[in-house]
């Protein structure tokens, strides 16, 4: 029992009929002072996208996982800095997407590594195989974009960002998030229509 | 004529004059045509619409796609944190035969087990710190400071805990039992005492009807 009274409040307590889970503010707020519990809570909400936008950027799974690692380790490093002024989901993808440049910058002269399409897996019926061709056909057309119409195709279209988030998180105005998610998709088409 | 030439270029405008680009944004945003008597009837439109919609289709595939995070991310991720953390985050209990340190994070782990053993709390989460005093004020600090969340202090342990309970029970009896049932666990699992538990409630959820469930599936009723 305790040994002095304890205190008891119910000051954040609002009602909600969303399934249970501790309010996001919460867990960086107990983050930022370090508890691991917390923090660990956050990876679990937020890694599936990150590692998502990762994968589709890079579009090699041991990059992505690399990239999503030490985005988190970033973020985990820098928390106490965090002001909260963008959501914890905006500040992560903005480090998330910051390795992936990095990453595709380092990897500039090494030829592309594409692992991961379904190409090589155990083949199934013919159709299943031409749809399994189509799409690592569209995993590599998207690699072959330039890293800025390519990060803002990924965030829109695979992650299903608003063009308003995503020019949040890649620092630009809506207007120039949608021009540049556009001239990805025309990029894309063309890079379609080459391999048909 | 589908808009395209052979190296996969397409013209701005199809020879009916209408944008590849309002028939490429028709695809991939899936709106209404903008023109949509003239796309009806106009063969050029058809035929851009029917190449635009196959070649767009893996893309639709690919991003309905369910992807999942490696668990090698969260345990990397984890286990990295866990050797960044500060050392020192330890609860002593002085036994004859030597000294046990337990780290803050596993009390802070009894505790959220603890609270969600009581009936009406559906979540909760508490963590670990700690310092060299003994004082809980001084541990533990203010409730809603970033240092509150499980301070020890040699073998005493100070607990604030967040929970997240079902509409309709009592929060108080709730928050009551919540500080009864993390003293009792710390107790008996560490041997350690709690000096003061602070619960805060961060979230009011529906919870689900408990009681028998008749044949027919209908909640039972007393």
């Amino acid at each position: 029992m305790p040994t002095s009274p304890s205190e008891f409040s119910g000051r954040e307590a609002a009602p909600s009929s969303a399934p249970a889970a501790i309010p996001e503010a919460v867990l960086l707020r107990r983050a930022r002072a370090g508890e691991e519990a917390a923090f660990e809570a956050l990876v679990r909400a937020h890694q599936d996208r990150a590692y998502l936008t990762a994968l589709r950027l890079t579009g090699n799974r041991q990059d992505a996982q690399d990239s999503v690692q030490e985005a988190f380790l970033q973020a985990w490093r820098s928390l106490p800095r965090f002001r909260g002024d963008s959501s914890f989901s905006t500040w992560l993808t903005r480090i998330v997407i910051n390795r992936c440049l990095n990453l595709s910058r380092s990897a500039r002269a090494l030829p592309a590594e594409l692992d991961d399409g379904v190409m090589g897996q155990e083949p199934g019926a013919d159709d299943l195989a031409v749809g399994a061709q189509r799409q690592d056909a569209v995993r590599e057309a998207v690699l072959g974009l330039p890293f800025d119409q390519r990060a803002a195709l990924v965030l829109h279209t695979f992650a299903g960002h608003t063009h308003a988030e995503v020019g949040h998180i890649l620092g630009i105005s809506e207007t120039a998030a949608k021009v540049r998610v556009h001239r990805a998709r025309r990029a894309l088409f063309a890079g379609l229509q080459e391999w048909r | 004529m589908t808009g395209a030439d052979r190296y996969g270029h397409w013209a701005a405008r199809l020879p009916c004059g209408r944008a590849v680009d309002d028939l490429m944004a028709q695809v991939t945003d899936g709106g209404a045509p903008v023109e949509g008597e003239h796309q009806r009837r106009c063969a050029h439109c058809t035929a851009a619409m029917a190449e635009l919609e196959a070649l767009w289709q893996p893309v639709r595939a690919l991003a309905a796609e369910r992807v999942r995070a490696p668990s090698e991310v969260l345990q990397g991720v984890m286990a990295r944190v866990r050797e960044l953390m500060e050392p020192g985050w330890y609860a002593v209990v002085s036994e004859p035969e030597g000294k046990t340190r337990i780290a803050a994070r596993v009390l802070g782990a009894y505790a959220r087990l603890a609270a969600e053993e009581v009936s009406g709390v559906t979540l909760a989460i508490g963590g670990g710190r700690t310092g060299e005093s003994t004082s809980a004020a001084e541990i533990a600090g203010d409730p809603g400071e970033a240092a509150s969340n499980v301070g020890v202090a040699g073998a005493h342990v100070v607990v604030d805990v967040d929970v997240v309970v079902q509409m309709g029970v009592s929060i108080s009896a709730v928050g009551r039992e919540v500080q009864e049932r993390i003293a009792d666990r710390i107790a008996a699992y560490t041997g350690l005492t709690t000096h003061q538990v602070r619960v805060t409630v961060v979230d009011v959820v529906r919870g689900h009807t408990e009681g028998p469930v008749a044949e027919d599936g209908a909640a039972g009723q007393a």
